[in-house]
C-alpha cells in the first residue's frame, strides 16, 4: 500500500506547488528576459550580442541541471524501485533535451557574431552536443521499455542504466573549458566571485531564477499527467479482471 | 540594437519553446487529469 | 552479501558501477590528453615544433601594437602571444569584429617559411568578462584593464 500512500502525498503537494512555480517563474522569467533585452548595456567588447547570454545561460544551466535530476531519478528507480521516481526522470528528459537544444542554437546564433564562426568542434560544445544525444537516447530508449512493459516504469532497466552512465559528460561539460584549451570561454561565475559587471548579472540571474521556477512547474505538471494516466489505465485494468 | 538578426532569433527561439513545452505540459495535464476524475466517478 | 535485502544489493551494485565509471572515465581523459585541446599557445609550439606543412590551430592574445596591414590592403601581419613566446602570424582576408589588440585570437594555418603562421581562418576568442563601455573605459583609466 505505501507505493499508492507516497504518489498521494505527492499529489498534494503538487497541486498546490504546480501554480506557484509556473507563475512566479513565468514573472521572473519575463523580467529578466525583459532587462536583457532593453534595459541592460551593451558589452564593451560584444556590443548588444551579450543579451543572447540572457537566454543562452539558463538554457545551458536548465540543459545539465536538468541532466543531473535525470540520472539521480534513473538510480533512485533502479535501487529502491520507487514508482515516482522513474516518472520524474520522464517528466524531466524532453524538457531537458529541449533546453539543450535551445542552448546549442542561441550559443551558435552568440558564436557568430562574437567569434566568427557558428560551430567549431572544440571540447566545451562537443560535450554539449554529446549531451543533447544522451537526451535522445535515453527517451527512445525509455519510450520503448514502456512499450514493452506496458507502461509500468518500474519494470526499466535499459534507459535509466544510460541515464546514470552518461553523469559522466556533467564533469567534462563544466571543466572542459579549464581541461583543455576551447573557443568557448572559460566561467564567468564561480562560487567566490563573478567577472560579469552587476547590470549585467542582474537580469542574467533573473532570468535564471525565472526559467528553473518554470522549469520545476513543467516538470511538476508533466509528472501529475503521468500518474493521472496511471490511475485510469489501472482502473481500466481492475474493471476488466472484475468483468471477467 | 547591434547583431539584432542574431539577437531577436535568439530570444524567439527560447521564448517559443518554453512557452511551447509549457502549453503542451499543461494541456496534457489538465486532459489526464480529467479523464482521471471521470474514470473515478464511474 | 547474501543477507543484504535487494533493496541494499542494488545499491551496492550501483555504488561499485559508478566508482568504476568514475575510474574508467579518468583513465580514458587522462589518455585522451591534450589530443582534445582546440589549439596550442605559443609556447606549446615551441615546445613541440610541429611538422612543417601540418595544420594546426594556434592561440592566444594579439600582442599590442603587433598588427600591420601590408601594402596590397587585405592582408594583416601580427604576432600571437601568450606571454611568454609569440609567433608571427600572416592571414588574407576580413577578421571578426572582436579582432582586436591584446583581446583573444585562434587562427588555423600551417607554418610556412621563416618561422611565418600562415593563417587560412582567424577566430575572436572571448574572455568570461562582461561589462558596459563606460566601465570597461573607466577601469582603463585606472589601468586595471589591459
Amino acid at each position: 500500500m505505501h507505493r499508492f500512500a507516497n504518489p498521494a502525498r505527492f499529489l498534494r503537494i503538487a497541486r498546490v506547488c504546480t501554480p506557484l512555480l509556473t507563475l512566479s517563474g513565468l514573472v521572473l522569467a519575463a523580467v529578466g528576459l525583459w532587462i536583457g533585452l532593453f534595459a541592460s548595456p551593451p558589452d564593451y567588447q560584444q556590443g548588444d550580442s551579450v543579451r543572447i547570454m540572457y537566454v543562452h545561460v539558463p538554457a545551458a544551466w536548465l540543459a545539465s541541471g536538468g541532466y543531473l535530476g535525470l540520472a539521480i531519478s534513473s538510480g533512485v528507480a533502479l535501487v529502491w524501485r520507487h514508482p515516482l521516481a522513474g516518472i520524474a526522470a520522464r517528466a524531466i528528459a524532453p524538457v531537458g533535451a529541449l533546453f539543450t537544444a535551445i542552448c546549442l542554437v542561441t550559443g551558435s546564433l552568440w558564436g557568430k557574431p562574437t567569434w566568427g564562426t557558428y560551430w567549431v568542434w572544440d571540447a566545451r560544445l562537443t560535450s554539449m552536443l554529446v549531451l543533447l544525444f544522451l537526451y535522445i537516447g535515453y527517451l527512445a530508449l525509455a519510450s520503448a521499455e514502456d512499450e514493452r512493459h506496458g507502461g509500468d516504469v518500474t519494470l526499466e532497466r535499459g534507459a535509466a542504466i544510460l541515464a546514470i552512465v552518461g553523469v559522466v559528460n556533467l564533469p567534462i561539460i563544466k571543466f572542459s573549458v579549464e581541461w583543455w584549451n576551447t573557443l568557448h570561454q572559460g566561467p564567468s561565475i564561480t562560487l567566490t566571485k563573478s567577472t560579469i559587471d552587476p547590470a549585467m548579472l542582474l537580469p542574467l540571474l533573473t532570468s535564471l531564477a525565472g526559467f528553473s521556477l518554470l522549469f520545476g512547474g513543467i516538470v511538476l505538471m508533466r509528472m501529475r499527467a503521468a500518474l493521472a494516466r496511471q490511475m485510469v489505465e489501472a482502473r481500466g485494468r481492475r474493471l476488466a479482471e472484475a468483468y471477467a | 540594437m547591434t547583431h539584432a538578426e542574431f539577437i531577436y532569433p535568439s530570444y524567439a527561439l527560447t521564448i517559443a519553446g518554453m512557452v511551447g513545452v509549457l502549453a503542451w505540459s499543461w494541456l496534457a495535464m489538465r486532459r489526464a487529469e480529467a479523464a482521471a476524475a471521470k474514470a473515478k466517478r464511474r | 552479501m547474501s543477507r543484504l535485502k535487494p533493496k541494499h544489493q542494488r545499491l551496492v551494485l550501483l555504488c561499485a558501477a559508478l566508482v568504476a565509471l568514475g575510474g574508467a572515465s579518468t583513465l580514458a581523459l587522462t589518455a585522451l590528453g591534450d589530443k582534445a585541446t582546440y589549439f596550442y599557445a605559443p609556447s606549446d609550439v615551441f615546445a613541440h615544433a610541429p611538422e612543417p606543412g601540418t595544420a594546426i590551430r594556434l592561440g592566444g592574445l594579439v600582442e599590442r601594437g603587433s598588427v600591420a596591414k601590408q601594402p596590397d590592403g587585405l592582408t594583416i601581419a601580427f604576432r600571437v602571444t601568450d606571454n611568454a613566446r609569440e609567433v608571427p602570424v600572416r592571414y588574407t582576408g576580413i577578421v571578426p569584429d572582436l579582432f582586436r589588440e591584446g583581446q583573444g585570437v585562434i587562427t588555423e594555418g600551417r607554418f610556412g617559411p621563416g618561422g611565418v603562421f600562415m593563417a587560412d581562418t582567424v577566430l575572436a576568442k572571448h574572455d568570461e568578462k562582461y561589462m558596459p563601455p563606460e566601465v570597461a573605459g573607466s577601469l582603463h583609466k585606472v589601468g586595471r584593464v589591459g
